[in-house]
């Protein structure tokens, strides 16, 4: 059958990226993996953090980190110097010509560039623009400095990871990076919906802090209507047993877990209907939930004289669910992962061949490419500046000289 | 149905997503990714069986009454959609659910793949019915492959997800945040596909589609740069406690006990690099110094260069000295004014208490009319100046708007309804 090609999502649609780090590149990547024409604004007078946080692919250098890569596929690059007199001009005149402006500078940078969403839509009327600090344009914390890693704190993810009496670790990771950018993509892409529909243009104050609660709604309802703290509880769970994470004779880990009484039922089948498992305490979730501590003794001693994929197979058969804790090398190796084409090879200009992160969903038609590798610094001044921008040789020579472009 | 060109509403839409309805049929895949449709505008009604939706069993309960009214992670997750019951394994269940697919815009459900055809809810027969519809099928591992039928809750897509290898410590290995993160990841991610969908919609001609989304892929966008450092560098990170992970090592500490709880600060508090002098003036202006207090560490807090663990215990030894005898909230008010970038540890009753979110006006109470009593829900999750994000309501009761969607929507009579009703379809 054949029909006509269905146009990408975010054709014809040109986003300025000012943003910084993890969030705000996140965000906009979607945008770029669907078809946008994604410019990242830098200057190499200020590189931005992650250019200068590794891992380095090939020396390290800001053009080299796979960290600043993997946010940044499909996006091309500009520099401007903002501190120059001249920049501020040159970037207005951008996004003039363009359709969204995506940043997350302290709250007030705009503003003193003379870029807030008021000036900007005098020349873009119908711009969608959207600011991603950490806490929000207003508040007395409005101000406050800081990644990922301490937000997470904030937000409660340290206080409920980790070992009851043991200290708040939180996630390992700058948790809220990984979380937030996929509530500013949807609150960006529902605006620029609103925008197909009546023509009108907004603006969105997203504070990384607020949305980061919602992926905590029945903890936060857990004290608001019961007054109930919630805390830690290492791997368990107050409504599974068992609920938990077991080291297998080869030193890899699984989890197993029983939600329902019919998971138990399997459960005992697949470890032998030990007598243990037959106990009166045992046969009632809400009682089974109380011998948790023998059960993860028992489910210990069962899952050390097996390999990890013993134990994943065992349960597989027996529809229990049961997953190996999988290290980054073996993610890449998941044949699940590999079917489903997760992660994408793209060859950088300095970097070579790396690996970046596809979106998690599909799109049966229009689905998302990662259509290049993240862009050097300035990487395409000279097309978007001449071609988009109409300068002619002698001003873009001019700008250069005068280190607008820096 | 062209959408090409804006048509500009007579009305000025309540939310960005207003005008669109949306079928949900999910489970905890789902549910929160459909409210926040919601919350954005679009009209979303959750399909249940008669007996009511599984989450519902999920606790916490209000007043730990265990019913299926009184599921405070059913209320969080559903708050401000309207509930029909509608038993989808009849096949009057499933003409009705047809019938209210040629109204709507986009379905969600999480069946395990497989399981939906037979149910006559696959997407070639909803497409068929509706070309325009979007079905969104959130599910473990997604559509296709070799682990599509595996079960799999929150901890297991943990796992398989990549993310628990880099929670945790090595003393006891990977843990899992106590509550759930691969579905609100999953959730989140969805909301971003189906928006992506609907406005690819507009553009193509008012041509629906299938998003195919995985809890696995979604989790292991969670993995921080722990992917790109096995790609260049052939390094696992692992789940580093309290200190941070670099590169396969375990880094400096960030979590420190003060006098209240705990508090977070990168590094050595602040003490290394551009904020380095500050920090140190700070500790000194209350005698706390010590040997920081000489231009040699000085100058060498000013580089970045990696330190010998001897100087690290120095410096964790004099940040952990001045932060037990503190409160929180003091010290990152400080911390901050000289430029570093700290955080509290906040407990959840810490978070609704906080002043940031009290000034930002960010909580919502909502009316619970069944128990006369108001709660506090959290507010916007982003804050639109034309069509501001909005809490709908609490959550709905099983099959609450039975009379409002079948009579007044589908147009089905009140005799019609008395006999689905008698027939157990609804």
């Amino acid at each position: 059958m054949s029909q006509e090609p269905l146009r990408k999502p975010f054709s014809g649609l040109r986003v300025i990226d000012l943003a910084w780090v993890g969030v705000g590149p996140t965000a906009s990547k979607y945008l770029a993996d669907h078809g946008a024409e994604v410019i990242r604004v830098e200057s190499a007078t200020r590189p931005e953090t992650l250019r200068r946080v590794g891992p380095f692919a090939n020396g390290q250098d800001i053009n080299n980190s796979g960290y600043y890569a993997n946010f940044n596929s499909s996006k091309y690059g500009v520099s401007i110097n903002l501190k120059h007199p001249k920049g501020p001009q040159i970037l207005k005149r951008l996004i003039a010509v363009s359709d969204v402006v995506t940043e997350s500078f302290t709250p007030g940078t705009m503003e003193k560039l003379g870029l807030s969403y008021k000036e900007l839509q005098k020349v873009c009327p119908d711009l969608v623009m959207i600011s991603m600090p950490l806490y929000g344009q207003t508040g007395p914390w409005s101000n406050y400095a800081g990644y990922g890693h301490v937000l997470q704190a904030a937000a409660g993810f340290n206080h409920l990871t980790g070992w009851p009496d043991e200290e708040p670790i939180g996630t390992g990771i700058a948790y809220t990076d990984f979380l937030v950018p996929h509530f500013a993509a949807f609150a960006l892409i529902a605006a620029l919906d609103y925008r197909r529909r009546t023509g009108k243009g907004q603006y969105i104050d997203f504070s990384q802090f607020e949305a980061a609660i919602h992926a905590l709604g029945p903890t936060i309802l857990d004290w608001t209507v019961n007054g109930h703290n919630q805390k830690r509880m290492g791997n368990r769970d107050s409504e599974s047993a068992p609920h938990g994470c077991y080291q297998c004779k080869d030193g890899e880990f699984v989890v197993i877990s029983c939600f329902t009484e019919e998971e138990w039922v399997k459960f005992r089948a697949a470890i032998g209907r030990p007598d243990w498992s037959d106990l009166e305490r045992m046969r009632r979730k809400w009682s089974r939930l109380g011998e948790q501590d023998e059960i993860d003794r028992h489910l210990s001693y069962w899952c050390e004289e097996r390999t990890s994929k013993q134990v994943f197979s065992i349960m597989k058969r027996f529809e229990v669910p049961c997953g190996i804790v999988k290290s980054p090398e073996e993610m890449q190796k998941d044949p699940q992962m590999r079917h489903r084409g997760h992660y994408w090879k793209l060859e950088h200009p300095t970097m070579g061949i790396r690996t970046y992160d596809g979106p998690a969903f599909r799109l049966s038609k229009t689905p998302g490419e990662l259509t290049k590798a993240s862009p050097l610094i300035g990487e395409d001044n000279e097309r978007i500046f001449t071609q988009v921008l109409g300068f002619d040789e002698e001003e873009y020579n001019e700008l250069l000289i005068d280190g607008v472009l820096e | 149905m062209v959408m090409n060109n804006p048509d500009i509403a007579t009305n000025p839409l309540d939310g960005a997503l207003a005008g669109y309805r949306v079928l949900d049929l999910s489970d905890e895949k789902g549910m929160l990714c459909a409210r926040l449709l919601g919350e954005m505008g679009a009209e979303v009604i959750k399909v249940e069986p008669r007996m009511g939706d599984n989450a519902r069993k999920r606790g916490p309960f209000y007043r730990d009454q265990q019913n299926s009214e009184h599921s405070l992670f059913w209320w969080a997750m559903n708050a401000g959609k309207y509930s029909i019951t509608c038993e989808l394994n009849s096949n009057d269940g499933k003409a009705l659910l047809h019938r209210l697919v040629e109204q709507s815009d986009v379905l969600i459900e999480t069946n395990v793949p497989g399981g939906l055809r037979e149910k006559g809810l696959d997407y070639r027969t909803l497409s068929r019915i509706n070309p325009s519809i979007i079905v969104a099928s959130i599910t473990n591992f997604g559509k296709t492959g070799p682990y599509r039928k595996l079960p799999a809750d929150d901890i297991v897509a943990s796992a398989l997800g990549g993310h628990m290898y880099l929670n945790g410590d090595p003393k006891h290995g990977p843990v899992r945040t106590t509550v759930q993160q691969a579905w609100a990841q999953v959730n989140a991610q969805a909301a971003v596909g189906i928006s992506i969908a609907l406005y690819a919609r507009g553009l193509n001609g008012g041509l629906g589609q299938q998003v195919d989304v995985s809890m696995q892929e979604a989790m292991s966008n969670a993995m921080d740069n722990a992917q790109q450092t096995w790609d260049i560098l052939k390094i696992n990170n692992y789940g580093p406690g309290i200190g941070r992970m670099r590169e396969g090592q375990i880094g400096a500490r960030y979590i420190y006990e003060t006098s209240d709880g705990w508090v977070a600060c990168l590094g050595y508090g602040g003490l290394v690099g551009v904020t380095a002098d500050s920090i140190v003036d700070w500790f000194d202006e209350s005698g706390e110094a010590s040997v920081l207090n000489s231009p040699t560490w000085r100058k060498r807090l000013s580089m970045m260069d990696a330190f010998t663990e001897a100087e690290q215990n120095i410096l964790e030894e004099i940040v952990a000295g001045f932060c037990r005898k503190r409160r929180k909230d003091d010290l990152v008010a400080e911390a901050q004014k000289r430029g570093a970038g700290w955080a509290p540890v906040y407990d959840p009753r810490e978070i609704v208490e906080s002043v940031q979110l009290n000034e930002r006006d960010y909580w919502i109470r909502v009316y619970h009319d069944d128990l006369g009593e108001s709660f506090f829900y959290p507010g916007p999750p982003f804050r639109l100046s034309e069509t501001p994000w909005r809490q709908r309501g609490r959550a709905p009761f099983i099959g609450e708007h039975n009379d409002s969607v079948y009579l007044d929507l589908l147009g089905l009579s009140s005799e019609e309804l008395r006999k689905l009703h008698r027939r157990m379809i609804i």
